[in-house]
């Protein structure tokens, strides 16, 4: 009965509408399930794809869509839960191959079952929001393989083991590493940060800080430099072999953190092989192994420049402050020129022209040339030695090249008006007695005195240069015109100094000879002369001569001397005995200038011209001199120099500083003016800051004396002191 | 199997084809063919000769396979007259190749080469409210509270809506995605606006608007998608005088920000909302009749200004039918303007480069006969694609070109009435008549052969 009403019932229904065999799906499901097993069984070559699209497409279509994805999700659960299964069977070194095979089978099966189910893919997938067919793949093996508790420790284990080894100096299979690396990425880079990078670095960290402080133990800074440098690249290179290009940046900073930065300070300062010594050496490849590599941590190169820097400052106080170096000018200047030239030499060499650090070389300079107040002087007094003509083995080009290094230093002087005194003086002597080694080398140096500090600063020097050039042309038209009268006497060259541009000397004038006497005072009528409103006056202490002496034995000298020693043999003409009483009568030249002429006329051995009675180094009042007739000299020229210093004496140097710290007066004054007239009103350490900044391309001016010529110009009623604010200075015009 | 010479012959539904490797790679990998023919589905390489007879069966359609191979052959799609579309599209898509047939079907958009295509009615009550266009060619009709969404190859899928209530505005974020803003329902919390799958209808995100702290519900006026920043505007109106727009990110789906309307300004009520690219800000127009003073402003919400705004307050005295009231807006970035139209389809134009412009209207009324005032009609909309102007009146749309605007085509329909809005997107233009509820597709035909 039961069945008869039954099949009644399939009859009733089968009129309403066509039911589906309800075993149409399981069916078609167990085929795709079949193939999908083959598929991961290395079975797939009797499959035929058509078919299987098609049952997977019938599938979807008959809105099986859901039973379909789940089934999916069931059966490759499955085979991966049996694939971890056989990897974690895997025996030590073969657990990582069988895991890069079974990552390798997987993802061809893989490939495999999404090209079945495509269909489901683009349209159940896409309409229901469930993850793709490939991403799921991939999401099951993350979830039964890679985080399985039997393999996730066991394969970071051996990752790092694999990589420990390899630092230690071991081979390992690098294409292996890759490829396992390369799946924790395809799994999606949040799974090779967990699963890998975290503790890589972490592990990497611990290697580092136990190896860096083994080292440093044992090896001196540029050995272990050059490890570090080693273990860096290694690393550099690991990350490119077989891990993620995003990892460089991390271990590269794991490994200078532990390396470089956290023993930073112990390898500068290490004794022996510090970053002093490696200075004091000019090793340049330690330097700039040093440079590159504490570039690369946070504060490296400061830590570098900081120590660069007060080595710099140690060593440079020594020079400019030993007395023993202080003795000779030009080596004085020579050795702060080698100081900077090896320095710019290690920047340039070993820290990649670095910017921070030439500034700081700078600074340093700037600081302890200016601890000694003679460097004006000497730099000057060098530039003097290096324009000297008849100095050997100087060329033009050499002297430029020489020219330029000096200049970098005069930049670094704070004083540079006393610097103007001292050249301007140097300047004088060289051009008065015609040693300059060239005129456009001098000129040169004009020029660049002038693009360093401006016009101003310059005009009085090439002042000089002008008037000597027309004193040359003055020369020659006072002969043109004189010819006939002069006749047989002695030839005169007149310098005509402009007062002003020329450095002050005290006049001191003595009695010329009568021959000498007349042709200046036609000189003198000739050029009041031409040049109408002029003063001239004699400067004979500047002067030299070319006298021609004839001794016992007939031999005939030139001696060129002072005109100061001219006058003095010219008395001899006419006696063979005189005491510096009758001499210091006849030509009335100041005593201290007498005294030199004297003793370089008669205690110079072998310029002896002039013979002392007594016989002694020194000249007292009451000595005489003879007319030294045996005197002889293989040379028919005989230069006599005076007695000069080169370095100014003591006393000198206190009327030197004391006519700079004079001209900066009104400097100041001036400063001080242009300030006030546009701003009207300002309080006192405004007026300081603002002059010093002005006044800084030519002295550092004292604040003290900056407030006595603000007091003196508000006495003069420039300015005066604001009414209410005391503090305030206000502009009167 | 691949035989000499990359020559492959299939069976299809008993009928033989012959074709090429390189003619079948332009299916692609992903598709049923590419993975057919793909090594590892054929492991054995066919030894000399043997396999060379092999071929492969495929249970389908055989008139179908040869539209379509026709299609990978020359990338043209030629379609015989028996042949239904539909058929072809569900061959396309067992096979992987709809995305070829799209591609394949229309051009680029051009304003003067649009041909009708297709008109679909609807089956909805009432009056349309708006349609949009989809960026894959499919579309959006919102009548009501109910939005009908018809893919590309305008076959409709289950409507949307957001508790039943009255729709304002419609928008798709993706293909994937429509976004719905609708009236709230006192003392329920429903309405709001919310976000839907297109294939499926089902709601994914409803987005939430919270004042100080406190989720408020909402009604949702005009939207806009910055298309840049991933980014949704709309017009917001609290029934605590919260008004302003919303801002929401389009993929957290979290509001990121409020603009409280200021004094003088109409923000929550507003009719049209268009983020600008260039400017990095969105402009608001809110005109008439929702207001008697139209006001349009151009908003900079990274300091909450107004940095540009227009107003017809206080020229507008006496209500008189002559007068030109501004019926709709546009933005025009690259001419720096802001077109709107008024209710004789008189364009005008407001310089967005000085602040207190006035509207330089185009006499194009005296061109055009002027509507019989008791013929029910529509306000006026407007759109642009680049470069071209599109305006909708009565039952027509005129399309504008060139610096100057000229007038150079115009769409007209025989039936339907006029149309109440259009929408233009996915290199189609969709135009819904307010009469009969029918939407009409326009599409450029592809390029011609030579």
């Amino acid at each position: 009965m039961s069945a008869q009403k039954k099949r009644n019932f399939k009859i009733e229904a089968f009129k309403h509408r066509v039911e589906l065999d309800p075993n149409y799906a399981e069916r078609t499901w167990k085929v795709l399930e079949h193939a999908i097993h083959e598929i991961y069984n290395h079975n797939a070559s009797g499959l035929s794809f058509e078919e299987l699209y098609r049952n997977a497409y019938n599938m979807v279509l008959h809105k099986y869509g859901e039973k379909l994805y789940t089934g999916l999700v069931n059966t490759m659960t499955g085979h991966l839960k049996e694939i971890a299964r056989s990897i974690e069977a895997a025996q030590g070194d073969f657990f990582l191959e069988e895991l890069n095979v079974k990552w390798g089978d997987h993802n061809k099966a893989l490939q495999m079952i999404r090209d079945i189910l495509m269909y489901m893919d683009r349209t159940f997938v896409h309409s229901s929001h469930k993850t793709p067919v490939h991403e799921l793949g991939l999401n099951i093996w993350r979830d039964n393989i890679i985080h399985s508790s039997k393999i996730q420790t066991r394969l970071l284990d051996m990752l790092l083991d694999l990589i420990h080894r390899e630092r230690t100096g071991e081979v390992i299979n690098r294409g292996l590493m890759r490829n396992i690396t390369k799946m924790l990425m395809d799994l999606g880079s949040s799974v090779y940060q967990e699963d890998f990078e975290k503790p890589f670095l972490e592990v990497s960290a611990s290697f580092y800080s136990v190896e860096s402080q083994q080292l440093i133990e044992c090896c001196d800074c540029g050995e272990y430099l050059r490890k570090a440098e080693r273990r860096l690249s290694e690393e550099i290179e690991r990350v490119s072999h077989y891990l993620d290009v995003k990892s460089e940046v991390k271990i590269t900073s794991v490994v200078e953190g532990e390396m470089i930065a956290n023993h930073m300070q112990r390898l500068v300062h290490m004794e022996n092989s510090g970053l002093v010594s490696v200075l004091v050496d000019d090793k340049y490849e330690d330097l700039s192994r040093m440079y590159n590599l504490f570039r690369r941590v946070p504060n490296g190169l400061s830590t570098i420049k900081d120590v660069m820097n007060s080595h710099l400052r140690e060593t440079g106080k020594q020079l400019v402050s030993d007395p023993e170096k202080l003795k000779d000018p030009v080596d004085f200047v020579q050795n702060l020129l080698n100081e900077k030239d090896k320095y710019d030499k290690i920047i340039s060499k070993a820290f990649n022209n670095d910017k921070t650090f030439q500034n700081a070389l700078n600074s340093s300079f700037e600081y302890f040339i200016n601890l000694n107040n003679r460097s004006p002087e000497f730099i000057s007094l060098y530039v003097d030695d290096k324009l000297r003509k008849g100095l050997k083995g100087v060329s033009e080009e050499d002297v430029e090249v020489v020219l330029d290094k000096v200049m970098m230093l005069f930049r670094y002087l704070q004083e540079k008006d006393v610097f103007e005194k001292y050249y301007k003086q140097h300047l004088a002597k060289r051009l008065l007695s015609g040693k300059s080694v060239s005129d456009d080398t001098e000129r040169s140096m004009i020029v660049k005195l002038k693009t360093e500090c401006g016009y101003q600063f310059t005009s009085k020097l090439e002042g000089m240069f002008t008037d000597m050039k027309t004193s040359v042309d003055t020369m020659q038209g006072f002969y043109a015109s004189q010819y006939s009268e002069i006749g047989d006497g002695p030839t005169l060259a007149v310098q005509v100094l402009t007062t002003g541009s020329w450095p002050t000397q005290p006049n001191a004038p003595c009695n010329l000879p009568a021959e000498i006497h007349v042709i200046c005072e036609k000189f003198r009528t000739y050029y009041l002369g031409t040049h109408t409103g002029r003063r001239l006056t004699w400067q004979t202490n500047m002067g030299t001569a070319d006298i021609k002496a004839t001794f016992g034995m007939g031999q005939k000298h030139e001696l060129n001397v002072s005109t100061y020693q001219m006058c003095i043999l010219m008395l001899f003409n006419s006696v063979d005995r005189l005491t510096y009483g009758e001499i210091e009568q006849a030509t009335e030249i100041p005593p201290s200038d007498l005294k030199r002429c004297l003793q370089s006329l008669a205690c110079v051995k072998g310029k002896n011209v002039l013979r002392k009675e007594p016989m002694s180094k020194d000249i007292a009042e009451d000595d005489a001199f003879y007319f030294n007739d045996k005197f002889t000299s293989k040379f028919i020229k005989v230069k006599i120099g005076t007695v000069a210093a080169q370095k100014e004496s003591e006393p000198e140097k206190q009327e030197t500083r004391q006519r700079v710290e004079e001209d900066r007066k009104p400097q100041i004054e001036a400063a001080i003016v242009r300030i006030m007239k546009s701003r009207r009103v300002l309080d006192h350490n405004t007026i300081v800051t603002e002059v010093t900044s002005q006044l800084q391309s030519r002295f550092l001016p004292n604040p003290v004396v900056i407030k006595k010529r603000i007091e003196s110009l508000i006495e003069r009623e420039f300015l005066e002191r604001d009414k209410a604010d005391r503090k305030l200075y206000r502009y009167l015009a | 199997m691949a035989s000499r010479r990359g020559r492959i012959r299939f069976n299809v539904g008993g009928k033989i084809f012959e074709t090429t490797a390189t003619t079948l790679a332009n299916a692609g990998r992903h598709s049923m063919l590419g993975a057919l023919l793909d090594d590892s589905w054929n492991p054995r390489q066919p030894a000399e000769g043997e396999a060379a007879e092999a071929e492969y069966f495929i249970d389908r359609n055989p008139a179908c396979f040869a539209v379509l191979l026709d299609l990978l052959r020359t990338g043209e799609l030629h379609v015989p007259p028996n042949m239904p579309e539909k058929l072809l599209n569900r061959e396309a898509l067992f096979y992987g190749l709809l995305d070829q047939v799209r591609a394949a079907r229309w051009g680029p958009f051009d304003g003067n080469r649009l041909q009708l295509v297709d008109s679909v009615s609807g089956r909805a009550p009432g009056d349309g409210t708006a349609i949009r266009a989809g960026p894959d060619g499919g579309c959006c009709v919102a009548h009501g509270s109910m939005v009908h969404v018809y893919d590309w190859m305008l076959e409709e899928h289950r409507p949307i809506s957001l508790d039943y209530q009255q729709v304002n505005d419609v928008g798709y974020i993706d293909a994937e995605s429509i976004v719905i803003s609708a009236r709230e329902r006192l003392g329920k919390g429903d309405g709001g606006m919310g976000v839907f799958s297109s294939s499926t209808g089902e709601l994914r995100h409803r987005f939430r608007v919270s004042h100080y702290d406190q989720v408020k519900s909402f009604t949702a006026g005009a939207l806009s998608l910055g298309s840049s920043d991933y980014k949704i505007f709309a017009s917001c109106k609290g029934r605590c005088n919260e008004y302003g727009i919303g801002v929401w990110d389009q993929i957290t789906g979290q509001q990121v920000d409020f603009f409280y309307e200021p004094p003088g300004c109409c923000l929550g009520d507003a009719d049209k909302l268009q983020w600008l690219d260039g400017d990095k800000c969105l402009m608001v127009a809110t005109l008439f009749p929702r207001t008697d003073n139209c006001f349009i402003g151009l908003l900079d919400f990274r300091d909450k200004s107004v940095i540009w705004s227009w107003s017809d307050a206080g020229t507008s005295v006496s209500l008189s039918l002559d007068e030109k009231r501004v019926l709709h807006a546009i933005a025009i970035e690259d001419s720096r303007s802001i077109c709107v139209v008024n209710q004789y389809d008189d364009l005008g134009f407001i310089d967005l480069r000085s602040n207190a412009g006035g509207v330089r209207w185009s006499s194009r009324s005296k061109l055009t006969n002027r509507k019989a005032p008791n013929e029910e009609s529509c306000y006026p909309k407007l759109a642009t694609h680049d470069g071209q102007l599109f305006s909708s009146m009565n039952d027509g749309i005129s399309v504008f070109c060139g610096p100057e605007w000229v007038l150079t085509s115009t769409l007209r329909r025989s039936y339907g009435g006029s149309i109440c809005d259009f929408s233009i997107g996915g290199d189609r233009l969709f135009a819904l008549h307010s009469e009969e509820n029918v939407f009409d597709v326009w599409e450029t035909p592809p390029s011609p052969i030579i």
